[in-house]
Parts: structure tokens; sequence; C-alpha cells
């Protein structure tokens, strides 16, 4: 990791941590929200970004997390808060592994996207006929939980408290989605984007990674769902729509669906325009709308593949002082799709 | 010399149409083996099912003893197989070293290697780096390592396709036309670097080409194809003087090639 980004990182996490303190509750509160958008995007530009595969469905993986969690805490079922966050993890890894046995054989393309639409849309209108899940309305006042460690009781039912959790779960989630994102098994999904055929004859079982990466995406956008429903207090069928799933597409394409934070990027942005725009109804859409199509047309590699155009323009006058043309390459060697 | 690869009574159609109408043939260890016919004369097919990218319709392929048949292509490449595209297919996002890097790995992991890359160690191994420069050394692409692959020349990305192959560690190399598209000079270029690639490491070669001049400097033996049957199969100078094969294909381009 380059110091500039270890730096970038370091100072994200010094003002996320210290938000409670200087910020209003209303805030902390979007950023909260963001945070599970983040992971949530992250996890699905696992796919999208890294193995080339797109769901269009993935709000039903959150959306399994949140109402498990949600109903867990909410009718005191008395069974702790991070096995709950497990159970979460492995009911969307486990669906979507059921999912993907039987798409993946098939397709992986349009086909899978729509699949993957279709049965999101279907779990949305059986959450809404179910009685115990609240039908419509969702269920409402889940309690914010407390976690017993065993040697220490973290009492997360104040929202400062809760942030605090929230924030170190999304750092861990998004630390271990940085590992494969990065690390051999990130780059065998890289070749199988690019080319899976040539993957395929380099000896990849590309089946079963897609298969593999698939699992882990359900798995980490179930949780980020579990984060939420204690943190909103609330959810709805509304976090299975596909609105909802369109969430993180729209955040990495803005942030750049090729580097690993785009989608980061991308969510702290919509929140930004979100937050300066909410007085204005319905302007926060026209500005989104402008802002995307401004992205989309002038840098298809979203605001990521910007920041890197000038990182590299910026480094090539210092290298050609140093001597050679084709400095650059030699001098800064950037393994594919870094930072 | 033992039989490595060897395919039996091949059929193959795409919808009505009957491309391969019983293909036989046997590959020994060593040899290096081109498949020749007039355009449309089924050769990429046969090419497709001997790899595994494609599925037969009937008879068998069998690879070092075993039936690999109904193997999917990452099975058989597994088992010693590696194998070029008619456009050389490589990874135009990574740089050059991480094109072969990511090969190297994946021999590694498939096949169990001690040495294979654990998911949270982010760095390539310093000994998965070296082989891969090894393998760029060997095909002359050393020095454009740092360089973005999607930059490479058609000819550099072929070769680059080669190194790829090669760090799968083949016993059998399958080429799909590996100079179609380059100019004279490339084309020696790349018959002198599997003549090279092949006396290093001993590799057996199934090549189908359309260049004569490359096929008699590389080739022990050739078979030749047409309309999806066999018609001829034997060494350079049995293949000269089979009637039928001047009759269909030779009359043009093996006089070229000659003169």
């Amino acid at each position: 990791m380059k110091p500039i980004h270890f730096l970038a990182i370091a100072a994200a996490l010094v003002v996320l941590a210290s938000l409670p303190v200087w910020a209003n509750q209303g805030v902390t509160f979007i950023v909260g929200l963001a945070l599970v958008e983040a992971v949530f995007a992250l996890s699905w530009n696992l796919l999208f970004g890294f193995t080339g595969m797109a769901s269009f469905g993935h709000a039903a993986f959150f959306a399994i997390g949140g109402y498990l969690c949600g109903a867990g805490l909410r009718y005191a079922t008395g069974v702790p808060f991070l096995a709950l966050l497990g159970g979460a993890g492995a009911l969307g890894a486990l669906t979507a592994f059921l999912v993907g046995l039987v798409a993946l054989r098939r397709s992986s393309g349009i086909h899978f996207a729509i699949l993957t639409l279709a049965l999101s849309e279907v779990l949305r209108v059986l959450i809404a006929y179910s009685t115990a899940l609240g039908r419509e309305d969702g269920l409402s006042a889940i309690p914010r939980p407390a976690v017993n460690l065993g040697v220490a009781r973290l009492d997360l039912t104040s929202g400062q408290s809760y942030y605090w959790f929230l924030l170190v779960a999304s750092a861990l989630l998004a630390w271990v989605l940085w590992l494969v994102a990065k690390g051999p098994l990130g780059r065998v999904l890289q070749t199988i984007r690019q080319d899976p055929e040539r993957a395929a004859f380099m000896g990849v079982d590309v089946w079963r990674y897609r298969l593999g990466a698939f699992t882990l995406s359900g798995a980490v956008a179930a949780v980020s769902g579990a984060l939420y429903a204690p943190w909103a207090q609330i959810i709805t069928p509304d976090s299975a729509h596909w609105i909802h799933s369109t969430q993180p597409m729209l955040a990495s394409l803005l942030g750049g669906a090729q580097s690993f934070w785009g989608p980061v990027i991308g969510t702290i942005l919509f929140t930004a325009i979100n937050y300066a725009t909410r007085t204005l109804i319905g302007l926060s859409e026209i500005v989104i709308g402008v802002v995307l199509l401004v992205i989309v047309l002038s840098a298809p590699s979203g605001v990521m593949g910007l920041l890197r155009r000038f990182e590299s323009r910026r480094n090539r006058p210092a290298a050609a002082a140093g001597g050679g043309a084709r400095v650059r390459a030699a001098t800064v060697p950037t393994p594919a799709g870094e930072a | 010399m033992s039989t490595l690869l060897s395919i039996a009574d091949i059929r193959k159609s795409y919808g009505a149409l009957e491309v391969l109408k019983g293909v036989t043939l046997d590959v020994a260890e060593g040899e290096t083996f081109a498949i020749i016919g007039p355009n449309g004369a089924g050769k990429t097919t046969l090419f497709r099912v001997m790899t595994g990218e494609a599925p037969c319709n009937a008879g068998t392929v069998r690879y070092a003893g075993r039936d690999v048949t109904r193997a999917p292509a990452f099975e058989r490449v597994r088992l010693g197989m590696g194998r070029t595209f008619q456009v050389a297919r490589i990874f135009p996002d990574f740089t050059v070293e991480e094109n072969v890097i990511v090969a190297v790995e994946a021999r590694r992991s498939s096949r169990g290697d001690a040495a294979a890359p654990r998911w949270f160690q982010t760095r390539p191994r310093a000994d998965v780096r070296a082989e891969a420069m090894e393998q760029l050394e060997r095909v002359g692409l050393a020095d454009k390592a740092a360089s973005d692959a999607r930059f490479l020349s058609h000819g550099d990305k072929k070769r680059l396709e080669f190194a790829i192959a090669l760090a799968g560690r083949p016993k059998i190399l399958m080429l799909d036309e590996p100079t179609a598209g380059m100019s004279p000079a490339d084309r020696m270029a790349t018959a002198e670097l599997i003549r090279r690639l092949r006396g290093e490491s001993g590799l057996t070669v199934v090549m189908t080409e359309h260049d004569m001049d490359v096929i008699f400097g590389l080739a022990n033996r050739i078979f030749v194809m047409n309309h999806g049957e066999p018609i001829a199969c034997g060494t350079l100078d049995e293949i000269r003087a089979n009637p039928t094969v001047q009759e269909v294909y030779l009359g043009k381009e093996m006089y070229g090639a000659e003169g």
C-alpha cells in the first residue's frame, strides 16, 4: 500500500471514529447508514468489478440479514447479537450458494442478472405477505442489543456506542473483502472477469470460483443488512426492493467499479448529495442523475479512475526528469486495480 | 515413443451440419503434429474438441491413457494440456508480469502444490514472481514485464500467451494457428520460438496452421483433412506424394512454399 493511500484510510477512520463527538445525532445517523450501504456496495462490486457478474437483486441478501437480525432482537429471542450477525451471514451465504448452484450453471451474464432480480422481487412480495414479519409495515421498534464478550459486556443500546460498533464491524468486513480482492483469490476472479475461457485454460474451475464469489458476496450483503436493522430500528420490505438493489450499482459506477474503494467513494458522494439537497424535495434525484450522467460520459472508470489519472499525470513529469520516457511503467508497478 | 493424445471416431455437428465425420488420430509423445486443410475443413472444430472447449457428439478423446472425452477444459489443463488461441487471449487489464503470475498461481493451487498462495497473502510470493519472470525471459518479453498487457503488439501478445501456457508446465502444447495474422518476419520468429521451446522442455506440440513454411519447418507428421474427414496422415514427403492431397489441397499453396 502506498503511503498516500494509508494516510487517506487512516484520516477517514479518525474522522469517522470521532464523529459522534463533534457532529449532531442526525449527521451521525446518516453516516451510520452510509457505512452499512458502503459495505453492501463493496459486496456487490466484488461480483461486478472483480468477477464480472452482475447481480440485479442484491437487496434480497440485505433484507434476509436485516429481517433475521431484526426479528431476533424484536421478539427478544435471547439469541446473542453476534450469533445473529453470524446467522445472517450464514443464511445469506446459503441462499446465494443455492441460487448460484442453479443459476450459474447456465449463465453468468444478463440471464443471471434478471434471475436474481426476479428472485429478489419474489422475496419482497413474500415478506410483504408475512404477518410475522410485519407485512408492508415491516418490523419497527427493533431494540439495540448488548453484546456479551465473556469478560466484558458492551452495551450498544445508545446511539453512540452502536455507531462505534457499526464502524468497527464495517471496517472489519471491508478489510476481509480487501484481502480477498487483492490477494490470489482476487487475481483469479479478475482473470475470470477479463476472459473466463482463458482462465479455464489455465486450469481454473471458473464455475466454482463464480459460485464462491457469489456466496461470499451474499454473506457480506446479509451481514450489512443485519447491522442495519438495529441502527435504523426498523426494517421494511423496501429493503428488498429493486430500487435498493440499484444503490450499490450506482455507487460503484460513480466511484469506479474497477477500483476496490470505488463503491465506498460512490456511497459517500451519494450520501453527501442526498444530505445537501434534503430540504428540496425531488432535487436530490435530479442532482444524482446529472452527476451520474457527467461521470459516465466523462469518466467511465468513475471517480477513482479520475483520481488515478491525475496521480499518473503528476508522477509523469517527475519521472521524466529522472530520465527515460517509459519510467512510469518501470518505477510505479501498480498491481491491477490498486486502491 | 508412446501415444500421448489419441482421438477415435470423433463426430461433431452444428445443427444439421456435420462438421467432423469420424476423425481418428494419434499423437506420439515428443512429436510435433500439424493439422492442415482448406478453410472449412473442420480443423478448428477438431481443435476445440481435443482441448475441451467444445463437446463432441460421438467418439472418444484419450490423453495420457485416460478417457477425457467428457472432461471440461480446466481438468485437461490440470492433466498437462496447454493451449493458445487463434487470436491471442491475454488479460488486458493486467501488466505483462501479472498475466504470467496468475497462470503460475493457477497451476500451483489447482495441483494442490504446497507452495500454493494463501488467500490472505495479498502479494504474489517471491518464488512465483521469479518463475513468472523466467517464463517471460524464455519468450523474450522480460523487458516489457511492467507494461500494461493491452498495449502490446500483436506479436508480443502471442508471445505472452505462450508464456501463460508454459507457466502451466504442459506436457502437450496445443497451438491454434500460432502465426495467424502475422507479418512474414514475425512468422519466422514464432516458428523459431516454438522450435526452441520444444527443444528446451521436450514438449509435444499439436498445431493447426495455414502457413506451409511454418509447417514444413516444424512438423514431424502432418494430418490433412477436408470436409470434416481425414484424407492423409504422414511425414512431409508422404503428404507431398499423396495424390488425393495434391488434388484437394496442395495445388495452390504447396507450390508457393517450394518455390
